[in-house]
């Protein structure tokens, strides 16, 4: 609870937020330099506030002008904050250097100004809305950054102002208000009931009341609403693979892990218990269809980016199997195997922002030199750009989940806990989405591959620079993989129970 | 220093396959293909009972060499040589050598890493850059069909990978002190609650990797598919990752009657399916896959009879079994490779004659290397019902043997992928090298390492009993050729059109999932399918 | 009945309708009026908390106060945001229908 330390957490809001305020008042080309030159910024921030954590042992904590709760707002970060600000950071930062180029400052006219103006101010924004959500303590101030996160990512589908952006940014912002509306309720009959929304005083107190159960389902489904679990995925799709690819990888690398962290965090951390394993089993087996349709969808894309949105919709299924694998099967399971299914289902967080980021961008730079994003006409890809094909393919071996790559570690982390709950299901689901992913991205490699068609039209150039960046990003995701394959000591910081089955 | 010798076994090929992002590199890629398997041979030579810890920061990978894992490295690195040789002086006439080298040097690293890699998380990694990593071998030509055959046998990969993860995750499990050293958790494997599935992935697992009925079917698709180098690289030398993952993974110690009698079977199911698919082929490439198939078979077959022996001695006769057909089967794929490229009408002699001697070999002819394997592994299948099963799977192969020679000699010279003759001259030298090799070396490690006498290999007994299965094949062969009575020439098999079926079906069954995601991604039933979700929480959180 | 009661009961009563709105009404605009309804339903919701003082005890219960008026903030953003969304489509094509099209055309 140290002071400083909790100083620091205002500042992973407020850079970000200031940031916004400067971008607008000034407009143009500051947003840009702004947000470049807060990446350094953040990037220490982060793995400041992680080494206090790491060395401390306890969680820092923040009281907004020195209320208590359950009047005041308090900010805390534990771990699971730790990790996500650190991932939050990086990949940020991959997608900043990246859109360097992308959104350069220098338009001729002012209308073409305008899209790079909004993706500098809203990248800032929604780095300061995720910092916020990680941050959060309190379930009513969590909402405030969860709407402020879809406000940000929103207008970043519909860049380009094209008529289907436009709309597949509707869909995506009426489906998520409707999620946020599921989710107040919920917060609403928590206070009603307990008085209080900090997450500490709620875990604290008994609820086993119904109201604390119909509650959580409420908001645990607004969540799933905004994280676009199957069969709540139809924004995603037209959503992300319309976006310009660096707001499609910031999307689908950190957006909607958002409303996911937060799921987390009211099933573990403030209501531990109010919902029961029937219903933690049932996330997995959403989470299991999740993995088997979003991959069999994906393989039947013809286009890359919407290949690569879908291999999302089935990413996404993989989170959800920390529910049940973390809740544990029966009572008797040991903490150990609980332990490792909360660490690699975080891994699989961290390794599919790390992973997606990468071949969003890749797709992106692909997109960009070919002139358009139908597989069949990839021929001749990998000669013209190698670094950006070899991004792809380490990226897509995170995602199949080949070692070494965090991908590799997280799903070896989920299995060996479903094996060892005796929970044998989801390790069918999860090799089943290893095959559906081999078979999306060889689709993709193969292609790739192969000779350029006769006539196929001249590859534009792009400068190495641009695809080192998305190495890099895919490279890191790659260096995930020498995670040790044993619970993080590091996430297991402030966890005040491990998640136990409470009696009902 | 003999620590450093396995290490440089992968290190060297792996370093070369940095160097390849360097243009100056990769020109040379032709000097280092034969080159970067060297230093596997010299590990498998200088140490063969070796063992280096890697630090924990590189996941703590283990390797170590036995005799047996030192046979089958010596021999694969051998070949890798040999088909680098082969494929170097083809790169040339390429418009990009750069291209092949770096698929090469990372199936080759994963290749000869796979035999001494010894704990479970080394052992993943390196056969899954074995696996994958030849999957840019198979594509090399480019063709819309290459990419369909690479991305079944990917597919198929992954599957293999996926169970042997499964599997590895359960031996991890029943470890003692969370070892994963291979040795240890096999050691527990017996007395595991997880022994069933755990055996049952092993054996899925390796079994994908070994061609076993009914997943061999990419065998005989890649095989053909990929340029005669890497075809010889891969039907010898990485296919044997599934020889060695049975050598460390079937707990021989202990007898288990069940499991290898199971397992037995199913090597000899697939050992004469080979054999009787393979008899229906044209191309030679496809009769020498399923040649492949066939013998994997009687290796898993042997395997599974020393499993249910408990007869941890075994290991060698299989390993040894397992080097003879690396050489062999590699060296015959670089013959069909010569045959096909060539400018004469006919066939040269000094293709057809070294290879008539090895592939019969495979079959037993007496004084070969073949005759060896056969002689090592006879002891396993001793008892009355397993060794005429071997001795007929033997006659079955001599058949086999004798219709590829048959389409090897009608083989069609094509003018226009003729080699040119500067290339010619060290391919040669390549094939006469791996057929010279395969006769040779069998009998320098039966004698050598595995202790066999040359008394013993010479007795009047000895030679009768491997040339018998011998006569009868070309007996067989001959007299059906002649009586109309072999089966008519079908591409493929049963499982391959019946996957193919099925294939078609998954495309039907894609649209109607298109269909099905059109309709719930429409905003009123996402809504209700929302509401649903919110419904089924609460009934289920307050039901429990 | 109780003042609360009927407060929660109308609150009832206007999720119900905004979650039909959103469900069956194809305009955007229409789904747009639907989200408010639902959302007003839930602040009355916060309302009858309040009166109750389920917090530290007091009559009127301060903190579910500020959680409206912020919430309110909220959702003004979010209708202006959507209304601006629509009010561009329609710009664009002409009509502003949800599921046409549905991002696959290129």
């Amino acid at each position: 609870m140290s002071a400083s330390g909790g100083f620091l957490l205002v500042l992973a809001i407020m850079l970000p937020a200031g940031g916004v305020l400067v971008a607008v008042a000034t407009g143009g080309r500051i947003a840009r330099l702004a947000a470049l030159a807060l990446l350094p910024c953040g990037l220490v921030l982060a793995v400041a506030i992680a080494a206090l954590i790491r060395t401390g042992g306890v969680p820092l904590e923040y009281r907004v002008g020195g209320w208590a709760p359950p009047l005041g707002v308090a900010l805390r970060a534990d771990g699971l904050s730790a990790v996500m600000l650190l991932i939050t950071a990086i990949v940020i930062a991959g997608i900043a250097l990246f859109a360097r180029d992308y959104f350069p400052a220098d338009a001729p006219d002012e209308t073409e100004r305008r899209a790079p103006f909004v993706f500098w101010t809203l990248l800032m924004g929604l780095w300061g809305a995720l910092n916020a959500v990680w941050l959060g303590a309190d379930l009513f101030n969590l909402y405030v950054a969860l709407e402020l996160l879809t406000f940000g990512a929103v207008p970043l589908v519909s860049l380009d102002g094209k008529p289907d952006t436009l709309r597949a940014a509707l869909r995506y912002l009426l489906f998520a208000l409707i999620g946020s509306v599921l989710y107040l309720l919920g917060v609403g009959l928590i206070y009603g009931a307990a008085g209080t929304l900090d997450i500490a005083q709620l875990a604290a107190m008994p609820h086993t009341a119904p109201v604390f159960a119909i509650a959580a389902a409420l908001m645990t489904a607004g969540l799933l609403a905004k994280t676009a679990l199957f069969p709540l995925h139809l924004w995603l799709p037209p959503a992300h693979a319309g976006a310009p690819a660096a707001a499609s990888a910031l999307l689908s690398a950190l957006v909607v892990k958002g409303s996911f962290i937060l799921a987390v965090r009211l099933w573990f951390d403030a209501l531990p218990g109010a919902m029961g394993p029937a219903s933690a089993q049932l996330l997995g087996w959403l989470g299991a269809a999740a993995v088997v349709f979003g991959g069999a969808m994906a393989l039947r894309q013809q286009r890359l980016k919407l290949l690569v949105a879908y291999s999302t919709v089935g990413q996404i299924g993989y989170l959800f199997f920390l529910f049940p694998l973390a809740f544990g099967a029966a009572a008797s399971d040991p903490a150990a195997w609980r332990d490792l299914a909360w660490t690699g289902g975080i891994m699989q967080v961290v390794a599919h922002a790390a992973a997606k980021a990468a071949m969003f961008m890749a797709a992106g730079l692909i997109g960009e030199a070919l002139g358009h994003d139908r597989i069949d006409g990839f021929g001749g890809l990998a000669r013209a750009l190698p670094v950006t094909v070899f991004a792809f393919g380490l990226a897509g071996m995170s995602l199949m989940g080949l070692p070494p790559s965090g991908g590799f570690v997280a799903k070896a982390m989920l299995l060996t806990a479903s094996v060892a709950e005796a929970q044998w299901w989801w390790a069918v689901a999860i090799l089943a989405g290893g095959l559906l992913a081999a078979g999306y991205l060889f689709r993709v490699l193969g292609p790739a591959m192969a000779a350029a068609a006769p006539g196929a039209p001249p590859v534009a150039e792009i400068p190495l620079r641009r695809q080192a960046v998305v190495l890099g990003l895919a490279v890191f995701a790659l260096l995930l993989g020498l995670v040790p394959l044993r619970p993080s000591p590091l996430l297991d910081i402030g966890r005040a129970t491990p998640p136990l089955v409470l009696a009902r | 220093m003999s620590g450093a010798l396995l290490l440089a076994a992968i290190g060297v090929p792996l370093a070369l396959l940095a160097g390849c992002a360097s243009e100056a590199v990769r020109a040379r890629a032709a000097l280092w293909l034969p080159l970067a398997p060297l230093p596997g041979l010299a590990a498998a030579l200088l140490a063969p009972d070796a063992s280096v810890a890697l630090p924990p920061a590189l996941l703590g990978i283990r390797l170590s060499l036995d005799p047996s894992a030192a046979m089958l490295l010596g021999a694969a690195s051998l070949l890798w040589a040999l088909a680098g040789v082969y494929a170097a002086a083809t790169l040339g006439a390429r418009p990009d050598p750069g291209r092949f080298a770096p698929w090469w040097l990372l199936t080759l690293a994963g290749s000869l890493g796979v035999f001494m890699a010894a704990d479970l998380v080394g052992f993943y990694l390196l056969f899954s850059a074995v696996s994958l990593a030849a999957y840019g071998l198979i594509v090399d030509d480019g063709t819309a069909r290459a990419r369909q055959v690479g991305l079944l046998y990917v597919v198929l990969a992954v599957l293999g990978e996926g169970f042997l993860l499964l599997a590895f995750v359960m031996l991890a499990q029943g470890a003692p002190h969370g070892s994963l050293v291979i040795r240890d958790v096999v050691a527990a494997l017996p007395g595991s609650p997880w022994r069933t599935p755990a055996l049952t992935l092993l054996i899925l697992g390796f079994g994908v990797k070994l061609g076993m009925v009914p997943f061999h079917i990419w065998m005989p698709l890649t095989y053909r598919t990929a340029p005669a180098a890497a075809a010889a690289a891969l039907s010898g030398a990485a296919v044997k990752a599934g020889v060695i993952g049975l050598l460390r993974f079937l707990p021989l110690g202990a007898a288990l009657p069940d499991w290898g009698t199971a397992l037995a079977a199913a090597g000899f199911f697939s050992a004469f399916w080979g054999v009787g698919a393979g008899l229906r082929q044209r191309d030679p490439r496809t009769v020498l896959a399923y040649s492949s198939i066939s013998q994997m078979g009687v290796i898993a077959a042997v395997m599974g009879l020393a499993l249910a022996a408990g007869d941890p001695g075994a290991g060698i006769a299989a390993a040894l079994y397992g080097a003879h057909h690396t050489l062999v089967k590699g060296g015959l794929f670089l013959a069909v490779g010569l045959a096909a490229t060539r400018r004469e009408t006919r066939v040269g002699l000094f293709v057809l004659v070294p290879a008539a001697v090895i592939a019969l070999g495979m079959a037993g002819l007496p004084l070969t290397g073949g005759a060896l394997a056969k002689l090592a592994v006879k002891p396993v299948m001793d008892d009355g019902v397993a060794g005429l099963l071997g001795s007929l799977s033997s006659a079955g192969t001599a058949m086999l043997m004798l219709h590829f020679l048959a389409r090897l000699v009608a083989l069609p010279a094509d003018a226009v992928r003729a080699m040119p003759r500067s290339a010619r001259l060290p391919a040669s030298l390549a094939w006469l090298g791996a057929s010279a090799l395969a006769v040779l070396v069998p009998w320098w490690l039966y004698l050598g390492v595995a202790g066999g006498s040359a008394a013993e290999a010479l007795s009047a007994k000895a030679l009768w009993s491997s040339l018998w299965p011998v006569l009868l094949g070309a007996a067989l062969w001959l007299g059906l050729g002649r009586a109309g009575l072999m089966p008519p020439a079908r591409e493929g098999d049963v499982v391959l059109r019946a996957f193919r079926r099925a294939a078609l079906y998954g495309v039907l069954a894609g649209a109607r999932l298109e269909r099905a995601d059109a309709a719930l991604r429409r905003f009123a039933v996402a809504l209700v399918a929302l509401l649903a979700v919110a419904l089924a929480l609460a009934a289920l959180s307050l039901g429990a | 009945m109780s003042a609360a009661t009927l407060y929660g009961l109308l609150a009832c009563a206007l999720v119900g309708i905004g979650l039909y709105g959103l469900a069956v009404r194809p305009e955007p605009l229409r789904k747009v009026l639907a989200f408010n309804l639902l959302g007003g339903g839930v602040f009355l919701l916060f309302g009858v908390f309040a009166r109750r003082g389920a917090g530290a005890g007091f009559a009127g219960d301060p903190v579910p106060q500020a959680l409206v008026i912020t919430g309110l903030v909220v959702s003004f953003a979010a209708t202006a945001l959507a209304i601006a969304l629509v009010l561009r489509l329609r710009d664009e094509t002409g009509d502003a229908a949800l599921d046409a099209g549905d991002g696959k055309a290129e």
